[in-house]
Parts: C-alpha cells; structure tokens; sequence
C-alpha cells in the first residue's frame, strides 16, 4: 500500500458503491457535521486551511478557488464536479464513480453549502457507462434518502443534482469549455477574463472542481484540516489518485500518500515493468505532462514539488508507464494524432498548429521526414504556449517538446535514416 | 420526436428555470437512442421545443463525436488508438478485426451488422486494450474474446 | 480613471475599457482580425496579443485596463508572437490572391506585408476544403480563404438576429455553414458579413470578378430605400482608370455599394436593397423631352410647359418625396405659390420585401418625406373640380388617378409608359448625377454626391424648377 488511504479506504465489494455500505463506513457523517454545527464560512476556511490542490491537472488550490464566490452577492452560483476525465492514461475518477460515487456526492452537498449554491451538476463524458450508471443510481438512493431536495436533515440547506452527460469532446473537460457544453453548445472554451467564479454558468458564479478534488472535502471536514495536512507532503498535502497503464504488470487505480517514492511505487505496488524490462520513460501526469526519463524518476517521490523541480507535473495524475524498446517516434505520433482530433477549432495557433504537428510527425514515421522537421516542431510547441485560449494548445506543445527533449536522437535518426531506431514499436514485448 | 416530449418535459424540471439550452445534449442523445441517429426533423422540432436556434442544434451535432445524423450498423465497435491501448496492442486487434469484417474505420459491413471506428481515449487505459460496443465498454481484449464477441453480436 | 502606460505613454483610461479600445483611441495601433467594434468579443485570432511588464503576452482586445500597467504593442516578443500567427493562418490559406476579389482590401493582405513578409515554413500539403460554396444567392463562401475569426457567425446572430450561420465539426477542419432550410437569403442584412469578413472568404455574387478594387473609387451617396437615410458608398471606376476600349459601359456604371460608417445613422451596416442600387439607378433612362410622346428640344418643352402654366386655373403639383433638400426647396420658392402642392409618394413597399424593424430599416420607402411633408404638409393627393393642370414630379403614380381632363406635365427619370402620355414630359436627373441631401425620419441630413455626368437631353430639377417658373416667352 503507497501510505495512507483516504477515498480508496475499503474494499470493493459487489455492494460498498450503494448507500448501506456507505453509510456503514461513516458516510454522510461530514455533511451531518456540516449543517449540523458549522457555518458556510467555516467550510471554506476548513478546506483553504487544508490546502488541498486540485486533482484535474492544474492543482489550482481548491480554497483559493472557493474564496472568490461571494456568498451573499444575490445571484444563483453553480458547482461543477468535472467528471469528462478525458486525458489519455487517466482512469481514476472513474474508479470514484464506479465504487464510491457517495463520497462525491456527500462532498458536493458540503461544497454547495459552503458556496450557497442551490443546484449542482456532475458533467460526466458521454463514453462512460457504468461509472454514469452508478453515479445516477447513487443519486437515486440520495433524493430517496433525503439528502439532496429540500431541507436537507432538518436543515434550512436545499440543493439539487443534475447528472449531465457530455457526447465525446476532450476539450469539454476544460472548465469553460465544459461549461458551454453544459450551456447546450458546442465545447468552445472561452478567454479570461472573467473568470469562471465571478462569471461562469449562464454567466453565473460557478465553482467546477475535479471529481477526485471533492471527493476529498468529506475526509477533511470529518477530520479537520490539519489530519488532511499531516498526510504527504508540506508542499503535497493528501493522497493522489494515480491511474497506472502503459507497459505494467499491475495496471489500476492505486490512492498514493504524496511524497511516496516513485520506484518503490512502480515496483512494488504496480509489479513492475513487464518481462522485467528496464523503465526507459514516464508519463506521470496524463499526456499533457512532459515525460520523465527512467533516469529522471530515479530518486524522486510523488509529489508537486519533486515533478515540478523535475520539470514536469503530476498533472491528471495519468502514468503511463514506457518501457525500453518503444518507439518514441510512433508514440509522439499517437499523441500528435489525439490533439489534431480534439482542437476545437476556435483560436488560431491550436486549430493550424495540432494539425501541422501531427502533419509533420506522420512524415517523420513514412519516412519522409526534413531535416528542419524537428526545429519546427519545437517552433509550433513554443508558439502555442501561453498564446491560446485554453491549455489544449499548450498542452500539445508540452507533449511535444517534452519527448524531443528526452529523445531528440532517436528524431533525428528516423529523420535521417527515413525508419525509426525502434521501428515503431509501441509494445512491451517479450526481449528475443 | 413528439413521442418524446413528455419525457423531455419531465427533464426540464430537474433543471432551474432558464436552463431550457442546456436540454439540447440529452434531448438529442435521448432522440439518436430512440431512432438510431437525428433526423433532419428531429433538429426542426427540437428548436421550437426548446426555444433555440436550429444553428445551435446543428453545431453540436457536428462537435461532438458521440452524435450522428446518418444511421449505422447494428453494433458500433469503437476501438481506442491512443497510448496506452496502443502500447498494449491495440493495433494487433484493430488489424485482426479488419480482417474479419473486411471493413476499415469508418466503414459498415454490407449488411449493416458491424460499424467500424477508431475513438480517443476512452478512460480505460488499465484495461487496455479494450472497445466499445454501442454503450459497453468491452475491456482486456484478446483474440480469442473478440472473436466470442463479435459471434454473439446478431 | 487608471492610468495606464503603452509603449511609455501614460494615458488615462477608462475604468471599463479594455487596453485595445485605449490603444485606439490614442494612436497605437493594435492588429486584429477578429474583434470589432459592433461585435462581441470572441479574442480567437490572437493577433491582438500584447506584451505586458511581469504578466507576459495576452490579446488585448479582451485584457481590462489596471492601474500602472505597462503594455507594450510592438516589442521583440510581440512581433515574433504575430510572425507566427501570421505563420498559422496562411499554413492552409490557399493564397490565391490572383483570383480572389478581396485583394487590394484583404486585412491578411495587409498584415502579412506590414509584419511578416516570411514564406511559409511548411512542407506539407494544405488542408482543403470547399471553394464556392453557395452561401446565399447574394453571398459565396471560400472555406480555405476562411480564418474562422467568427465575425459574420457573430453578425448573424448578435446584429442581423437570423441566427443563420455556424459552425460546423472542429480543429483545422471546421467550416462556416449557414442553418439547413433557413438560407442565409432571407436575412436582409446578410451582405455585412462581406464587408466584415477580414479576408476573402466571403463575396458578393453580384460583384463577382467585376473589377480590381483599386481601379475603383468609393463617392459617399445616401441610399434612397427608405426613410433611414443610410449612408453608403457608390464604388465606380476611378477616372484615370476609365477603359478606352473594351466595354465602356463599364465607365458608367455602379460597380458596387457598401456602408460609409455613420454613427449617427446606420453605424456600419445597411440592408440589401442598398446593395442593389445599381438596379434601381441603371434601369434604363428616359433622355430626350417629349409633347405627347413626340421628340422634341428642351427650349420647345420648356415653352409649351411654360405655357400650360400660364394658361391653368387651377394647377395641382404631385412633388416627389425622392427630392433632394435643394429641389424641393427650389420648388416650393418658385413654384409654390403657383400650384395647389402635395407630396407624392413614389415608391410604396414590395411584395416580399421586410417592412420595418428594430435594426435600419423602415416602412416608409422614399428618402425624402421629412423634408417634402415640413414644405408641403401631409395631405393626401387629391383633385378638386376643376384641375385642368397636374404637374407629376417622380415615378409611381397612377395615371388612372389623373382627372381625365387635365393636362399633365411629368418630370420622369426612367424610360416608362407614362412617359408618352403627358402634355409635356421632361426627364431630369437622378442622385448619382448631381449634388444633394436628404433629410431622414429623424431629421438627420445626409449629403450624396455625383458619380457620374448626366446625359445632354437630361436636366437637372432645380434648373428646371427655374425655368419652369421664369415668364413664359409672348406671354405676360
């Protein structure tokens, strides 16, 4: 076990998802302790004090994000769970869905009442299936229990949920581009100013936080948040989720105490790489977190601040794991590929720039690369950094640039060589 | 779509007032499941419905990757291409079931029993690889399985 | 009122302004395609980026002004920043200026010379897409030319309201498409979106491959379509480059006609029948003054009205609400006191054709009735017992109407039966051919000026008012 556990904390039986079980390991304790003797006030100040960051990817420090709704500024306000989980190699949100959609929904309800909202909603990818169908169920057995309509046990808190399912649109799980899509649109992102919480739904305050973000509200108003802060790290408070795929023996879901080490966490807890294969790079943090060399991850632990000294992210919390003998050609393809598919199309440097990336790479690997090919994928990188309106541009940079960096050889050789040293390999095969 | 209406009435009502644009998604998903596809009609009908201009309606149809205007095979297999599938055969598969149907991404079989697609990342990668068969996720795919699978598909 | 600093300057902005209004509105001059003044702002081009002290590159046209912020519109990072945007959106534009109307206008054009000059570093192939894509009847589409800055989708939906233009899928292969089965051609406003459109994804049918814009000049004239008065452009060639040899029709006729930005009036849009005024300008003229329907001189016209006017005892005039200021009050001046005055209407609305709304336009169809009614009143035409003289200035009445007996004197400028039927016909100039204002619903004055000469035979109605009221020759 990668330290404490916190949300992945019993076992998963045919039944611990439903609300007996739920209620049988304390659930909904957090929410009788919220109405029953805190103010709205006291919630935000309990969850800033924490420090809990976010788990979608940009670790925006949730009280931070919270403190700029105005409670009393007499308009509706609106909270999210952002549930589109849609950057490759993340998986983990859905693991909440499935086998514990109630500490979503109760850490929700406490979040409502702290930020006088009065309908929620969960934006949940349209490609889901059982995690949507456990979450409405969840849901169900809420309404039917009293816990989400009106005057909620006994109080004077009232609040609804809506379960909304998007239809297949990575960039709907950016927070604005999630909301148009809540709004009935088409997922186009918008540009700040304003931000979300002064203007978001319908032009409303709204708060859209991460599934796994509050999924952890619960624990911390049970527990206070100075238990949440003596777990992890000072920098690192809490666990991560981390979705572990690529070329692993154990792939899955694992709730990892930050500042854990990483290799102790790949060899013990996921197995290992395959065929004992040495680890030639990590993805820590979903695709859009630039890759770690085996070297790299030597000595670090999980934690904000090693990756981001590393110079990385923990980001979405997707490892993906790429053992010796992969291409790193037709795996920049793959991923060049995604982004062109997913670029909404609204502004300029993303909707030319993930196409001519995934141009130039499918040159690369026919065989047809230039030898300027590589300076101008750096070139589409740079110019899509900071100069987007949402982080899609960025991100395909950062993928980008982030193998070249580690990897610039084997470019330059496919280049030169028109085939790649490792052929295009993607598996983690048996060594011959 | 006007058999539908009362369920889309009953749908408005879990929202707050002046959320009736944010019916657009799952009045056409309800619609795409009940006829199989949207309909020109269906976009007509809707806007009144509704309230918002059928441009809207239009847009998001073509936006999202989930909905469509065309009718398709029985069984839609949508295989993930992206990393970590990649990484643990997905290819192979891909390439194995194209062989079976004789039909590539994008196509349908003759008799309108199989649709072929390659998707994005479908949030699956520790079960990879893996597809989709019309809702269900299908996952730790071998050889063997999908063979077994696609014979029960009539 | 925070100060502000661009490029060192220190100016006072407003607290609701944003650092691209400022910029403007002191001289610096901010690149952009897709923000417009009439527009919301969409901030998808990222051309407007600008540099700001410890914050980095941001557009500006959506970027609120702060106190003591220092922006800077034209330093090293911000020019490579719009050299490489330039870079995306010519890395699928097809640049085919050689064919494309847009050239000499083309904000790219333009841009591309002012910031970049740099070929472009791709190798690969451009994405295509559809060319000729048939918008409107009125309006074609080049989706490769297309930048997406999403003015015309925003025009559509924001100014004209015909909610007729989307988007369709995403990434590089989005398209502009107009809503299935509610054609962008029965939005009255539809051709702004040609004139708002940066690039030359969206043209005029009806200019189509006409003229190279820079052979042509742009006269500021007022539409005469209806009441609004807007002011508009009438784009004709320009005279050093009038054509000696082929088809000299050309020298004289209305290439096209856009807005001229009138606050006042009708900002920078007007409806489509102000498009269409060469239809309405270039039917063909009448040009020689007849008795009857017989040829004759203008002095023998001239006499023989002069001689009707002399010789009736009770004259009635129909004055066209198509009168400029200087006519109608050269009228009422010298032939006011003479003849028993209406106004006519010329022009009523068409079938089809929108009557009012809340954007431009008006029911009333003329250009001219503020200022005819204040000088001549609001009675309907009508004919007492008696009327032996109407003199009918302007199209569009019935001669049915005309008291059977009377004589008719008619002031005509297009070739029209009616024409050969009065006593005295004589055809006088149009709006194009001369000075003049008009006075709108609001009691606004516009002023239009001559494009082009009138004919010889042709005369214009303030002279001919003159001579009109001048003694009659052997009589007293």
């Amino acid at each position: 076990m990668p330290g404490r556990q916190l949300i992945m904390s019993f076992p998963v039986t045919a039944t611990s998802h439903a609300l007996p079980d739920y209620r049988a390991r304390g659930g909904y304790g957090a929410l009788a302790k919220t109405l029953g003797q805190m103010k709205p006030q006291d919630v935000v100040k309990e969850v800033t004090a924490s420090g809990l960051q976010g788990r979608g990817g940009a670790a925006f420090a949730v009280g931070r994000k919270w403190q700029v709704v105005q409670y009393d500024d007499g308009q509706p306000h609106y909270l999210i769970a952002n549930a589109d989980e849609g950057e490759p190699g993340t998986f983990k949100d859905r693991w909440i869905l499935e086998n514990n959609p109630h500490v979503l929904l109760e850490s929700m309800l406490i979040a409502s009442y702290a930020l006088n909202v009065r309908n929620c909603f969960v934006y949940i990818r349209g490609e889901f299936d059982l995690p949507y169908r456990r979450l409405a169920d969840a849901v169900e057995e809420a309404y039917a229990a009293g816990l989400f309509g009106r005057n909620i046990l006994g109080s004077d808190f009232s609040c609804d949920i809506v379960v909304y399912r998007g239809a297949g649109a990575y960039v709907a799980g950016e927070a604005s581009g999630l909301l148009a899509s809540l709004e009935g649109k088409k997922g186009y992102p918008r540009n700040r100013p304003p931000r979300l919480t002064v203007k978001g739904l319908y032009q409303r305050p709204t708060v859209v936080n991460n599934v796994e973000s509050l999924s952890n509200i619960a624990w911390i108003i049970s527990n206070g948040a100075d238990a949440f802060k003596a777990v992890g790290t000072p920098k690192s408070p809490g666990t991560r989720l981390f979705s572990v795929s690529g070329h692993i023996n154990r792939p899955g879901v694992y709730e990892v105490e930050l500042g854990y080490p990483w290799m102790k966490f790949l060899d013990e807890d996921c197995g290992g790489v395959p065929h004992g294969r040495a680890i030639k790079c990590v993805v820590p943090g979903g695709v859009s977190s630039k890759v770690l060399t085996g070297a790299d991850i030597a000595n670090l632990k999980l934690s904000h601040e090693d990756l981001w000294d590393a110079g990385s992210t923990l980001g979405s919390g997707g490892m993906i794991v790429i053992a010796e003998g992969t291409c790193m050609v037709a795996l920049l393809q793959v991923l060049m590929r995604f982004y062109h598919h997913e670029s909404c199309g609204q502004c300029t440097p993303c909707r030319h720039g993930t196409g001519w990336l995934h141009r130039i790479l499918d040159r690369i690997v026919a065989g047809d690369g230039r030898a300027d090919d590589i300076e101008r994928l750096y070139y589409i990188s740079k110019f899509n950094d900071g100069t987007t309106i949402c982080g899609l541009g960025d991100a395909a940079g950062y993928a980008c640039s982030g193998i070249l960096d580690k990897f610039r050889d084997e470019f330059e050789y496919c280049i030169e060589h028109k085939r790649a040293k490792f052929g295009g390999n993607l598996e983690c095969l048996r060594s011959s | 779509m006007k058999h539908l209406i009362p369920e889309f009435e009953k749908l408005r009502e879990r929202f707050p007032a002046g959320f009736e644009s944010s019916l657009v998604l799952p009045c056409l998903r309800r619609i795409q499941e009940d006829r199989g596809y949207v309909a020109n009609s269906d976009i007509e009908e809707l806007a009144v419905f509704l309230g918002v201009p059928p441009i809207q309606i239009e847009e998001v149809l073509s936006f999202y990757t989930q909905f469509r205007r065309k009718p398709i095979g029985r069984w839609h297999l949508q295989f993930c291409h992206n990393v970590s599938c990649s990484m643990n055969g997905a290819e192979n598969i891909l390439a194995h079931v194209e062989r079976k149907l004789g039909i590539k991404p994008g196509q349908t079989t003759p008799d309108s029993r199989y649709t072929l697609s390659v998707v994005e990342c479908l949030g699956s990668c520790g079960t990879a690889p893996m597809m989709m068969v019309n809702d269900g996720y299908h996952e730790n795919l071998t050889f063997t399985q999908l063979d077994e699978l696609l014979e029960g598909l009539k | 009122m925070p100060e502000i600093f661009i490029n060192g300057q220190a100016i006072e902005a407003r607290d609701d302004q944003t650092v691209m209004e400022v910029a403007r509105e002191h001289g610096h001059f901010i690149p952009y395609f897709c923000w417009h003044p009439q527009l919301s702002v969409v901030g998808n081009c990222r051309m407007c980026l600008v540099e700001v002290e410890g914050r980095g590159l941001d557009i500006a046209c959506n970027m609120p002004v702060a106190r003591g912020m220092q922006v800077f519109t034209n330093s090293e990072e911000v020019q490579a920043h719009r050299k490489a945007i330039l870079q995306f959106i010519t890395l699928n534009h097809p640049v085919d200026c050689g064919i494309c109307d847009k050239a000499g206008e083309c904000t790219l054009q333009d841009y591309h010379y002012e910031y970049s000059g740099q070929r472009s570093l791709s190798h690969d192939e451009k994405v295509r897409s559809t060319k000729f894509y048939n918008l409107s009847n009125r309006i074609l589409l080049d989706n490769e030319r297309c930048i997406l800055c999403l003015r015309c989708t925003r025009f559509t939906h924001e100014v004209s309201k015909s909610m007729a233009l989307g988007v369709e899928r995403r990434g590089d292969t989005s398209n502009i498409r107009p809503v299935e089965d509610r054609p962008l051609s029965e939005d009255p406003y539809s051709d702004n979106i040609i004139d708002i459109c940066p690039v030359g994804a969206l043209l005029s049918r009806q200019f189509l491959h006409k003229s190279r814009v820079w052979f042509l000049q742009p006269t500021p004239s007022v539409c005469p379509g209806c009441a609004r008065g807007c002011t508009v452009q009438i784009w004709h060639r320009k005279p050093e480059w009038k054509l000696k040899a082929l088809d000299q029709r050309q020298n004289e006729n209305i290439a096209r006609v856009t807005p001229l930005d009138n606050p006042a009036v009708n900002g920078p849009w007007i409806c489509n029948k102000g498009r269409d005024l060469a239809q309405l300008f270039e039917r063909v003229r009448a040009d020689e003054p007849m008795l009857k329907g017989r040829p004759v001189t203008v002095p023998a016209a001239l006499d023989e009205a002069r001689r009707l006017i002399g010789a009736a005892r009770h004259p009635v005039a129909l004055v066209s609400n198509w009168g400029s200021n200087e006519e109608l009050e050269t009228f009422k001046d010298k032939l006011g006191e003479v003849f028993h005055c209406f106004v006519k209407e010329d022009w009523q609305p068409q079938p089809g054709e929108r009557l009012a709304d809340d954007l431009l336009i008006r029911a009333d169809k003329n250009p001219n009735t503020t200022r005819a009614r204040e000088l001549f009143g609001h009675a309907e035409p009508g004919f007492k017992d008696g009327t032996d003289l109407v003199l009918v200035w302007g199209e569009g009445f019935d001669f049915a109407r005309l008291p059977p007996r009377a004589r008719i004197i008619f002031l005509n400028s297009y070739l029209q039966p009616e024409n050969g039927h009065a006593d005295v016909f004589l055809p006088v100039s149009i709006q194009t051919e001369r000075h003049g204002h008009y006075t709108n619903f609001q009691g606004t004055v516009s002023a239009f000026a001559p494009c082009f000469e009138k004919k010889p035979g042709v005369l214009h109605a303030e002279d001919l008012i003159k001579a009109l009221a001048a003694p009659a020759r052997g009589h007293p």
